[in-house]
């Protein structure tokens, strides 16, 4: 499924922000150049994103539309939260714990 | 920029300190400013696009005098200001008091106030709901269709969220008479010193609605900021809360009413969630705050379908 931000878009915020907002206020030299060589690396990083194709999100679009108009059958929930499970992996992993103790 | 300010808020309100920007957001700015013996915040409107669904300051400085005159505690209004170097703003008493979240609910030192929290929280919300319509008759009724709304203008597939909206749909309860709404009540958007509740703030959500759906906000997981155990905003339990607003209003609010609009409160944030990331993502306001919240929001979404399972729902 693809998510947005998408990774590439992620890497673009990260390097707005860090050039924008941080990169100004450093006034230490040594610090400012690596900086400057961890943009750099980042722009390598978003640029290689950017060459991957895009990922389809033909199912995750059927299967709202289908709860939209109001066909769930039993099993729903359990496809729908593995789904969303899988993608908190990646997005908050420790996210998953608050619920351990419940 | 400062000496602009300065010189623009000096003409409305006699000698001031030095005006300092305090951090927050991009849409709107505050400014802490000291005059005539008095701690002022301005509220300043951003340089960006207004949001749609969010009162004009002129709006929500009227609701803050509402509010002020219904006995609620809120930050003491001073004035409205059409023009404030090019832009609307208005100034408000700037009041002390805790309002980070995971302060509030982590502190030792206000353990005390979590104690007394749950009741003055429900305090407050009956003072808000007892708020004359006529009183602000510009605000709005908002149902629960504005989230699909702006569900569908982010165009982007969430089964969750569609779950969660089907769910609502199927099992909504008998609807109660509109009545003022605060709109975001929550832990967060309160000042709390080490008594307790010493203001409400952030009014720029103020709507009609279901008092149920105002007083169930404060529930939503993201807002117990860690503390998971403790329902209400992670500082106390949903029963002497729930027992004081009924006490205070007669709204005879049920338990299980308070289950569908906290999960209805999750469904909203979800769908919040989407929405931050696109002001973002359009270039409406670049943050990489408001981005990461794009993928954040599947915290909720996983909020949601562990409700729906405690609904039965399989």
């Amino acid at each position: 499924m693809s998510e947005r931000p998408t990774p590439e878009e992620l890497a673009e915020a990260i390097e707005e922000f860090l050039a924008g907002e941080i990169l100004p206020t450093l006034d230490d030299h040594r610090a400012r150049f690596r900086m400057l060589v961890a943009l750099n690396a980042l722009g390598i990083v978003r640029r290689e994103l950017a060459k991957l194709p895009p990922e389809g999100d033909a199912e995750p679009r059927e299967l709202a539309a289908r709860i939209r108009a109001g066909d769930v059958p039993r099993g729903t929930l359990a496809r729908v939260k593995t789904d969303v499970e899988a993608r908190l992996r990646i997005a908050s992993p420790h996210y998953l714990e608050r619920y351990e103790a419940e | 920029m400062i000496a602009d300010m300065r010189e623009a808020l000096e003409a409305v309100l006699g000698p001031i300190s030095e005006p300092v920007l305090l951090p927050g957001g991009a849409s709107k700015e505050a400014w802490a400013v000291d005059g005539g013996g008095q701690r002022l915040l301005v509220r300043r409107a951003g340089g960006g696009v207004i949001h749609r669904h969010t009162l004009s300051l002129r709006d929500e400085f009227e609701v803050l005098r509402a509010a002020h005159e219904a006995g609620v505690k809120v930050p003491q209004p001073v004035l409205y200001i059409e023009e404030l170097s090019g832009r609307e703003a208005f100034v408000m008493e700037r009041i002390a008091g805790e309002t980070i979240g995971r302060r509030i609910v982590q502190r030792p030192e206000l353990a005390a106030a979590r104690d007394a929290l749950p009741r003055q929280l429900a305090e407050q919300l009956a003072r808000i709901h007892a708020i004359p319509l006529e009183r602000v008759p510009f605000l709005r009724e908002a149902g629960f269709e504005r989230m699909v709304d702006e569900l569908d203008e982010v165009g982007e597939p969430h089964p969750a969220i569609e779950l969660g909206l089907w769910w609502l749909r199927e099992h909504r309860p008998a609807q109660r008479a509109p009545v003022v709404c605060h709109g975001d009540f929550r832990i967060g958007n309160v000042a709390v010193d080490e008594h307790g509740l010493v203001g409400v703030l952030d009014w720029e959500f103020a709507h009609l609605d279901d008092p149920a759906r105002d007083l169930a906000f404060g529930l939503v997981r993201a807002w117990r900021f860690g503390r998971d155990d403790l329902r209400l905003g992670g500082v106390g339990d949903v029963e002497p809360y729930l027992e004081r607003y009924n006490e205070l209003t007669g709204f005879d609010v049920q338990p299980e009413e308070l289950d569908y609009w906290e999960l209805a409160g999750n469904v909203a944030w979800a769908v919040g969630c989407l929405t931050q990331a696109q002001r973002h993502l359009t270039g409406q306001d670049r943050s990489v705050e408001l981005a990461i919240l794009g993928r954040l929001g599947a915290e909720v979404e996983y909020e949601i379908c562990h409700l729906l399972e405690r609904q039965g729902v399989s």
